[in-house]
């Protein structure tokens, strides 16, 4: 009986044990494939922590109104999308509805350009009508939703390079509203959430990889420049410990990388 | 510990299996579904949970790291979940210097959770591990969702 006893004790310390994470790990043992896919927060996980830092001025954010002609360099546009994308997250925080109605036009004009038109019909459409009813979060998860369906349709086109630079664009432009927000009134807590070191090691990692014919673009080459400008100063500080001049520098690389997207070509 | 090498994001995972096995395939496809099934009271609650999701399958005893950037400021939930009766699996979240990183956790039948309020803003890996299992190979898929908190 004793014997059981102990042996069903030892059986339930054992589930437990084997049930109970452990308190550290050694992230030194994580292959570096590991650490080539990753996930890439969307739009609104850091407008929605930017809602809470005070009443930042969107409508001083918004991007240029205009609407973007057929540019016969792909890459351009879809780095051009991502940015337009990150530009339909700044009229809705501005509650732009007109702004954000033009956006989703301009979406759906490049996404034809790069053959992904079909992928982001209904969502152009829905972020359209829900604009018109203001409704901004239902707007919000749109736009999550059009990168992603955008990023899709351009893997299942084996053209997952353009993909990876839609999501750059995105992030470059979010990366120059974001600095631009937190240099307007500096504060630590907003200075935090730029501390994204993965992501720029990831999207440096992936224009390294690109194919030669990418690489070699101009556009591209700059990008990759500025980027590796970026790394350092975000890695310089501890996240809660980010300076303004830093944020200052990295918005001026941003905005530079963003002009050059948005540039004529 | 023996870290396995690769780990895939939903659409390119999705991408592959169509050209490779129908079986693995309808594995991780099932997994997903239960994954969400997961998910849905806590979208129903105001949980913003993303619409890709990251999977695969892995032997007993196996760990995948999915790596992620969270933002302080924010809550995240993630949900994994096996279509394979009678396993066990887990997902756990550690910071940037490999401590346990999550507020909350549970691991009932197929399903496994994981909670996290980060301190800090950064980079966090969501640790999955098959404890025990019936089949050689488990299909598992992992989506996440957030909250401003």
């Amino acid at each position: 009986m004793i014997l059981r006893l102990l042996f069903v004790l030892l059986l339930c310390l054992g589930i437990a044990h084997g049930q109970k994470p452990y308190k550290t790990i050694d992230l030194g043992q994580f292959p570096a494939e590991t650490v080539d896919n990753v996930v890439i927060p969307v739009p609104s996980e850091i407008f929605t922590v930017l809602d809470k830092l005070g009443n930042p001025n969107w409508r001083g954010e918004l991007g240029p109104e205009k609407n973007y002609p057929a540019s016969p360099n792909r890459a351009q546009v879809a780095l051009l999308l991502g940015t337009v994308i990150a530009d339909g997250f700044v009229a809705v925080e501005a509650e732009d509805s007109e702004r954000v109605k033009e956006i989703g036009r301009n979406v759906l004009t490049l996404a034809e350009v790069i053959n992904v038109r079909k992928s982001v019909v209904a969502r152009s459409n829905s972020i359209i009508e829900k604009a018109d009813a203001r409704e901004w979060n239902a707007v919000r998860r749109e736009f999550d939703g059009a990168l992603q369906d955008v990023n899709q349709a351009m893997l299942e086109l084996n053209d997952a390079q353009l993909a990876q630079l839609v999501s750059l664009g995105g992030w470059l432009r979010g990366t120059e509203v974001l600095t631009s927000i937190v240099k307007d009134k500096y504060s630590r807590d907003r200075a935090e959430l730029l501390y994204q070191p993965m992501l720029v090691d990831y999207f440096n990692r992936q224009l390294d990889e690109m194919s030669p014919r990418l690489r070699r673009l101009q556009l591209v080459g700059e990008i990759r420049k500025s980027l590796g400008r970026i790394g350092p100063l975000i890695k310089e500080s501890r996240p809660s410990e980010i300076s303004e001049k830093t944020v200052t520098e990295i918005n001026a690389l941003a905005t530079q990388m963003v002009e050059l997207i948005r540039a004529r070509p | 510990m023996n870290w396995p090498a690769c780990q895939f994001r939903w659409p390119a995972a999705l991408l592959v299996l169509l050209l490779a096995a129908p079986a693995a395939r309808a594995l991780v496809d099932d997994a997903l579904s239960f994954a969400y099934e997961a998910a849905n009271p806590y979208a129903e609650r105001g949980w913003i949970i993303r619409e890709d999701a990251w999977g695969g399958d892995l032997g007993q005893g196996d760990k995948k790291a999915v790596t992620a950037q969270l933002f302080r400021g924010n809550s995240y939930i993630f949900f994994l979940a096996t279509d394979i009766d009678g396993a066990a699996l887990r997902v756990n979240i550690y910071d940037a210097e490999g401590n346990l990183a999550e507020n909350k956790s549970w691991q009932r039948g197929r399903f496994a959770y994981a909670e996290i309020k980060p301190r800090s803003t950064g980079t966090y890996y969501a640790i999955v591990e098959i404890i025990s299992s019936p089949g050689e190979r488990t299909g598992w898929a992992l989506v996440y969702g957030f909250q401003r908190k």
